[in-house]
């Protein structure tokens, strides 16, 4: 009868709590700022143009080889009467998401701090009806860091980390 | 022959049909309802949430899998036997239906004042045996046969303590009339006069209902549902039906014959939609603590669930009915009964502990000893 009782006063206490199932996909649950999903470009908002120079280091060194980047000369350099800096800038570049492993490898290389991981959900809601659908190009990989859509959590050109 | 419904003068055959018809749809909103409830409940027990994706709160849950199973094909083993098989849902569920005839949900609101009104209701509610062991039959499937054999054993052994209990009350109130023991309850509600009778009607009105922890007719780990196996569609709603309104009207007759129906505290003068609220709360409160104990206690053994039956709740409740006619007889004060009935409840609880915590002793089989002696 005491283990009878006890059951009861169990259930019943567990009755009175709140219960622990989040609503998915309607609410999300605050990720941690250091939260790694797929890697991504950031964007220059002072010039107006990605921060990546396409100097290949990422690409030389991602373990899976989802990585392809081609350079091409910053047609907005200071020699052609532009605002950048930068003499070498990205012409095209793709990542495949389906063969990324997210080892953070290419964030470790970067010498330009011009690629980060992805820390917000659009990073983890990523399926798709067709494998070819994961393999982002330029304009996808800059669109989330272009509309200031994304959290800062490695330090962007410019900032210095604490 | 003419009688009065809401206030107009109506055939008595038109009249019981019309209330029939409301209590159909009731009892249907009311099942749904339940299932609902259940599940909102259980998850809640087990600290989820429970469907809340249909409508509000997931209010239309039960809607959907109403809809869901009407589309469903309704099929038949090739093996059954066709009349058993198809006819054993209505054999469930119309005894349970029938019983709505004499249940007071409120004052002037049964479909008829029986004289003999509680016999009545056990005598039609025991009937729904049959369809669960044609169920078991019917299906030409083992587990099926198996959950129907434990259906019939199970609900005859219980039906006893059951229908004791409910005459111990009856002995006191003097009367079978379902209506006017709810009215003598006005002052003081019979749970008070006779708990033990009420510990063991809930005990056996959940044996009787298949509801956990006597649900092994329906174990889903043991006999995989017992005789719904080979049921789908219609046909199987139709169980699940007569099992939630089997809930409904067991609650709401243990609210009117214990808990004092639709008249205590308030008295008689109380309006209908009071009433209603009343007696719907404290059915309510019956079905949660249904729900409760479903979420706590696991199953029984066979043959615990016999014993248990057999050895306590039987001689304890043929005791309680000796005691009542001793008193009666006698004319003694009515608090001895309300002390005895709760010294009836302790031997109860003192009896179920002793045998819920009993070691368990395994015999040494004959065989593993005789190798133990070479």
């Amino acid at each position: 009868m005491k283990g009878i009782a006890r059951s009861l006063m169990t259930t019943l206490s567990t009755f009175s709590r709140k219960p622990v199932t989040r609503d998915y996909p309607n609410v999300h649950k605050p990720l941690p700022e250091r939260d790694r999903a797929f890697p991504l470009l950031l964007w220059d908002q002072d010039i107006d143009e990605p921060f990546c120079t396409g100097c290949h280091a990422c690409e030389r060194a991602c373990p899976v080889e989802c990585m392809t980047v081609l350079m091409k000369d910053n047609p907005n350099h200071k020699t052609v009467g532009g605002t950048s800096t930068r003499r070498k800038i990205i012409d095209k570049f793709w990542i495949d998401y389906a063969r990324c492993m997210r080892c953070n490898i290419c964030v470790e290389v970067c010498n330009f701090d011009a690629i980060a991981m992805n820390n917000t959900w659009t990073g983890h809601e990523m399926s798709v009806h067709d494998r070819k659908d994961l393999v982002i190009d330029l304009q996808g990989l800059l669109a989330q860091s272009r509309a200031g859509a994304i959290k800062e959590w490695v330090p962007v050109l410019g900032q210095t980390n604490e | 022959m003419t009688t009065s419904l809401w206030g107009m003068d109506i055939n008595v055959w038109a009249n019981a049909a019309i209330r029939l018809q409301i209590i159909v749809l009731v009892m249907t909103v009311v099942v749904m309802g339940l299932i609902w409830a259940e599940r909102r409940i259980l998850g809640r027990f087990q600290q989820r949430i429970g469907p809340q994706k249909t409508g509000p709160f997931g209010l239309l849950q039960s809607v959907a899998d109403a809809v869901k199973l009407v589309g469903k094909e309704d099929l038949r083993p090739k093996n059954a036997d066709p009349w058993t098989f198809e006819l054993a849902p209505f054999l469930v569920f119309i005894p349970i239906f029938m019983g709505f005839v004499v249940v007071p949900f409120i004052a002037g609101w049964n479909i008829s004042v029986l004289e003999l009104g509680l016999l009545y209701f056990v005598a039609i509610s025991s009937v729904n045996i049959v369809g669960w062991v044609m169920a078991g039959w019917g299906s030409d499937n083992r587990y099926a046969m198996i959950g129907g054999l434990r259906a019939a054993a199970q609900s005859i052994s219980y039906e006893l303590p059951l229908v004791l209990s409910l005459v111990s009350v009856a002995m006191f109130a003097g009367t079978m009339n379902l209506d006017e023991m709810v009215r003598q309850q006005a002052a003081v509600p019979y749970i008070v006069w006779q708990p033990m009778a009420f510990a063991i009607f809930f005990i056996a009105a959940l044996a009787e209902l298949n509801r956990a922890p006597f649900d092994i007719p329906v174990g889903e780990s043991e006999v995989v549902g017992g005789p719904f196996v080979e049921y789908s569609g219609i046909r199987w709603s139709m169980f699940m039906l007569a099992e939630y309104a089997g809930l409904f009207i067991m609650a709401i007759i243990g609210a009117s014959v214990f808990l004092g129906g639709y008249i205590w505290p308030f008295g008689e003068e109380l309006g209908r939609g009071w009433q209603l609220m009343l007696i719907s709360a404290k059915a309510g409160l019956i079905i949660f603590v249904v729900f409760w104990i479903r979420a706590s206690l696991p199953r029984l053994r066979i043959d615990q669930l016999m014993g248990y039956s057999w050895k306590v709740l039987l001689p304890l409740v043929l005791l309680q009915v000796l005691v009542n006619g001793l008193i009666l007889v006698n004319g003694w004060s009515e608090v001895i009964l309300g002390v005895t009935g709760l010294a009836g409840v302790v031997a109860l609880v003192t009896i179920t502990g002793r045998a819920a915590n009993r070691p368990r002793s395994i015999l040494a089989r004959p065989a593993a000893v005789k190798v133990e002696a070479a």
